[in-house]
């Protein structure tokens, strides 16, 4: 293998391939990235065993072949290296040569083959998404994902792809994500995703390109023109989120975001740093937030509302409030509520979006 | 019917003598008692077979005047008090003036003592009948011997038990004077062989590592405090070495080794929950009472005293015990944080009364109008707590919290900090009643085996006061509503299994007993483990709770929570010195 590649070039797809670089394995050669000759250049990939990405970018092939090369070492010398071609040539199996100006580097490598093959995904059944689309998708979902191990399902998102809608859902049990993005021509399938692959499509790809995406026994493959996204996928099946969302919520509550926000940024100061918990006290005009932890003290605050039912406490981590208030795309949020032990619900009001989107919280119990 | 007789003296004195000396031990408690108050600052035992053949204390006191130590093996013979009052307060071991005629009447005693080097005279007496004093001569001081303990009283001597087990009761008794007196030089020969050499020892400790080696004293840590007007000092075996040794109980109340179940009781209460079940700690303890708040006069052996104030007395020993553990000699070194929170004294068997409910907020934030505690036994909110200084901490293995401090290097356990800190906290939420609890979205379900079940069925009601809402279908088959969020990381589902699973088996009597062990159970389970990456902020978070923490040195079952390296012995490794 040798080849000539400018180092602008190298450095993205470094940068792109690395994130799927474990930080510590026990084996030896996932440290590694692979580098591949192709027909347009070289491709450059990375993986965990359970994420794989690739990236493919231009260069000046002289002799075709492959080998591995430390991640880390490789990076780090590229981003200090002149803005100069950069000439790579293999010497045998296990070593290359960089070279680039006056700079000469000889790196030991592993064989290619060592490298774990990607999975096998056939393309011919794939179907195409706006990149754009998924990242709408993923960013207003992944962060509620669980990281608890006792329920590996909670850990991934969950993708339902229907005829006329792209859905995604993520939940801990204690609070749940979902958004709906209208969508042509799809083929019904779930997938159970884990959030760190959905993480790399969402950086990897430009919102306006088209993404191929294809599935394998138990993967997933994203790809563009250059880049592709492999990832494990969780085996299901989901709990059924969708007989635990609420509908006869009857208690309505229109607020402004960044006042609650504010409000319950102040009472996070004063709640208790393991649970929380703030009490929220529905009244007709009037949002009243207040909190007591012992050994620590207690604090109250106000914000005006619009709010139709009967007053009502109720007490949630606060955590869980100001996360979802983050990914709320409006200025205006709609709450509704029921009942102390019932969920509520937290969603955009007035979007001018074609999709929908709605979090759920389940109440801390008020302890009195 | 028999008439009634006086009894003649020797036999009144060998009765007396049933309570005074019981078996060789006994007199080399009284003859060292003897040479201590007067004034002796080298006292050599020598034992022949047990005891039983010849004992020998030889000290460098006062000596006596010929006269005196004739009228000494006279019963009721005493120098050291003069009236009943004198008792109050009394300094010296002995103020009965019984023990000598006591042993005199039950063996063949020698006196051989001198008031200045060179003079002296010879006491004998065979059971207690005197022989004409001679003359002698030898330095200041006096020896004292006797031979062939109870060879008149033939049923006693058929009790004395082996020379070995005899000896050994011997031995345990100068140990004890030993640990008392530090400043006294003791020498024991058993059958011509030393057996024990102890220099005057500037502390404790020293004493202790004389007689067991510098390793077992390194078990100890310091106990020093006051608590009301008692003093409680001496050394306590730390949490984590308890157990591996045999265990030895000592107590001094105003320089007097006495026995005291209560006060032993009171030390292992001051242990609770950093030791296994069963498991007792050594200690070695020195009290100063008020010299009118204990009588000493209770005992023939002088082996008990009464206290006046013996609840008083007990809770001191246990805060003051306490306040050494949760400050153990590791713990010092983390600055200001672990100052005690002397309030966490409260007794095991008092339970803790419901939090009083938080009051209607007052206007304003803040609103000093807090609940006003209930009079009776509310237990005293920490409110305004110092703030904790948190170190720099590094995460060593992802097991290990590490800081440097002035003195040198300390780590903290991760997960057995932790466990202490939820450990304590849920004590706190069971006796309140109740804590926050999280809703599911999706109802889990467990399914349990009849053991688990069992454990379950048992400890439904403290769950629930963890804030745990099941609900039990058949017995076999839970369904989970509500969880306790006891901090960010916490799995409850499996937290629960693993509690169930571990509490299986196991069940505790008492309320108290078995909330200590499902909080330790469960704390142990909620705890992060070792390996798990702690970022700064929850290493900081950790910390900081941890020096809050009424016990923070050691985790639940008694391991040490804290170990620190000196810089002192990194030095040493290093060959710096
Ligand atoms: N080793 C000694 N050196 C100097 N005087 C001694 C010694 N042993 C005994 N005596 C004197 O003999 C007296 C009697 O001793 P004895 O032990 O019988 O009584 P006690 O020590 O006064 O009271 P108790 O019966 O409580 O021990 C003592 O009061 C003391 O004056
Ligand atoms: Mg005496």
């Amino acid at each position: 293998m040798r080849l000539t590649i400018s180092r602008e070039k190298l450095q993205e797809a470094l940068v792109a391939v690395s994130a799927a670089v474990p930080s510590k394995t026990t084996l030896p050669v996932l440290g590694n990235l692979l580098l591949e000759t192709t027909d347009r250049g070289v491709r450059i990939s990375g993986t965990d065993l359970d994420i794989s990405v690739s990236m493919e970018v231009a260069a000046d092939v002289e002799t075709g072949g492959g080998i591995t090369v430390p991640a880390r070492k490789l990076s780090e010398i590229v981003r200090e290296l002149p803005p100069s071609p950069v000439k790579l040539s293999a010497m045998g199996e296990q070593r290359i040569v960089l070279e680039c100006g006056k700079s000469k580097f000889k790196l030991l490598g592993l064989p290619k083959d060592e490298f774990p093959a990607f999975p096998s995904v056939d393309f011919k059944s794939a179907w195409r998404v706006k990149s754009g689309q998924l990242q709408q998708l993923i960013s207003h979902t992944a962060f509620a994902v669980s990281v608890e191990e006792s329920r590996p399902i909670l850990n991934g998102v969950l993708w339902e792809v229907r005829e006329d809608t792209l859905r995604m859902v993520a939940t801990n049990g204690h609070r749940l994500a979902k958004m709906e993005q209208p969508f042509e021509g799809g083929t019904k399938a779930d997938f159970i995703i884990p959030p760190k692959a959905l993480e790399q499509v969402r950086k990897l790809f430009p919102a306006d390109e088209e993404l191929e995406i294809a599935r394998g026994e138990n993967h997933l493959a994203f790809r563009s023109p250059f880049v592709s996204v492999y990832t494990r996928l969780i085996e299901g099946p989901y709990p059924p989120y969708d007989q635990v969302i609420p509908r006869d919520n009857d208690r309505l509550a229109t607020i402004d975001k960044a006042e609650l926000l504010s409000a319950l940024k102040r009472m996070s100061v004063v709640a208790s740093d393991q649970t929380h918990r703030v009490k929220l006290s529905f009244n007709s005009a009037i949002l009243k937030f207040s909190v007591q932890t012992p050994d620590l003290g207690e604090g109250q605050d106000e914000i005006p509302v619009r709010y139709e039912g009967d007053p009502m406490d109720i007490g949630f981590n606060g955590v869980y409030l100001l996360e979802i208030l983050r990914y709320m795309p409006t200025e205006q949020i709609r709450f509704t509520l029921k009942h102390p032990e019932r969920a509520a619900t937290i969603e955009p009001e007035a979007w001018a979006d074609s999709g929908k989107y709605m979090c759920l919280v389940m109440p801390l119990r008020l302890v009195d | 019917m028999p008439r009634i007789a006086i009894l003649s003296s020797t036999v009144a004195d060998q009765i007396a003598a049933g309570e005074v000396v019981e078996r060789p031990a006994s007199v080399v408690k009284e003859l060292v008692e003897n040479a201590l108050d007067a004034g002796a600052t080298s006292i050599e035992i020598e034992v022949e077979d047990g005891g039983r053949g010849v004992i020998r204390v030889i000290d460098d006191g006062s000596g006596m005047e010929s006269d005196d130590a004739q009228l000494a093996l006279a019963r009721h013979a005493t120098s050291k008090i003069r009236e009943a009052s004198d008792l109050v307060g009394v300094s010296s071991y002995g103020f009965r003036g019984e023990a000598l005629p006591a042993i005199a009447s039950v063996s063949r005693l020698e006196v051989l003592t001198s008031i200045r080097d060179g003079e002296g005279a010879v006491v004998r007496s065979n059971g207690g009948v005197q022989e004409p004093l001679t003359p002698a001569s030898r330095r200041r001081g006096t020896t004292v011997s006797v031979a062939q303990l109870f060879f008149n009283t033939p049923a006693r001597r058929k009790f004395l038990r082996s020379a070995r087990s005899e000896w050994r009761a011997i031995a345990d008794t100068v140990v004890t004077m030993s640990l008392t007196r530090r400043d006294v030089r003791f020498r024991v020969t058993s059958d011509g062989r030393e057996a024990l050499q102890l220099p005057p020892a500037a502390t404790l400790r020293d004493r202790v590592a004389a007689i067991w080696g510098a390793d077992y004293a390194d078990r100890f840590v310091d106990v020093d405090g006051v608590a009301g007007p008692i003093h409680v000092r001496g050394l306590a075996e730390r949490p984590a070495d308890a157990g591996t040794a045999s265990r030895r109980v000592f107590v001094v109340v105003n320089g007097r080794p006495i026995r005291d179940l209560g006060i032993a009781r009171a030390v292992e209460t001051a242990y609770r929950s950093t030791l296994p079940h069963g498991v007792r700690p050594s200690f070695i303890l020195e009290l100063v009472v008020p010299v009118d708040e204990v009588d000493v006069n209770v005992h023939p052996a002088k082996a008990e005293v009464r206290f006046t104030n013996r609840w008083g007395t007990e809770r001191a020993v246990e805060q003051v015990v306490q306040r050494a553990l949760g400050t153990s000699d590791a713990t010092p070194w983390i600055g200001k944080a672990w100052a005690p929170g002397v309030a966490s004294v409260a007794s095991p068997e008092i339970h803790l009364p419901p939090m009083p409910s938080p009051a209607p907020m007052a206007e304003g934030l803040f609103a000093d109008a807090s609940p006003a505690p209930v009079a009776t036994g509310t237990v005293p909110e920490p409110m305004a707590e110092e703030p904790v200084a948190v170190p720099d901490l590094v995460q060593l293995r992802r097991t290990y919290m590490m800081y440097e401090h002035d003195e040198g290097v300390i780590l903290i356990d991760q997960h057995s900090a932790h466990e202490r800190v939820l450990y304590e906290r849920f004590m706190g939420d069971m006796a309140r009643g109740s804590s926050p609890s999280q809703r599911l979205l999706f109802a889990e379900t467990i399914h349990l085996d009849p053991q688990d079940a069992d454990a379950f069925e048992s400890a439904a009601d403290v769950f629930s006061r963890l804030g745990y809402e099941i609900e039990s279908f058949g017995g076999h088959t839970l369904l989970v509503h509500a969880v306790p969020t006891p901090h960010p990381r916490f799995d409850a589902i499996r937290c629960l299994r693993e509690s169930l699973a571990a509490l299986s088996g196991g069940r505790s009597a008492s309320t108290h007993a078995r909330h200590e062990h499902l909080a330790a159970t469960v704390a142990c389970k909620a705890a992060v483990k070792a390996g798990d990456l702690l970022s700064r902020p929850e290493m900081e978070a950790l910390f900081r709770a941890l020096a809050r923490c009424t016990l923070a040195a050691h985790d639940v079952h008694g391991r040490s929570t804290i170990v620190r390296v000196s810089w002192d012995e990194l030095e040493r490794r290093f060959g710096r010195r």
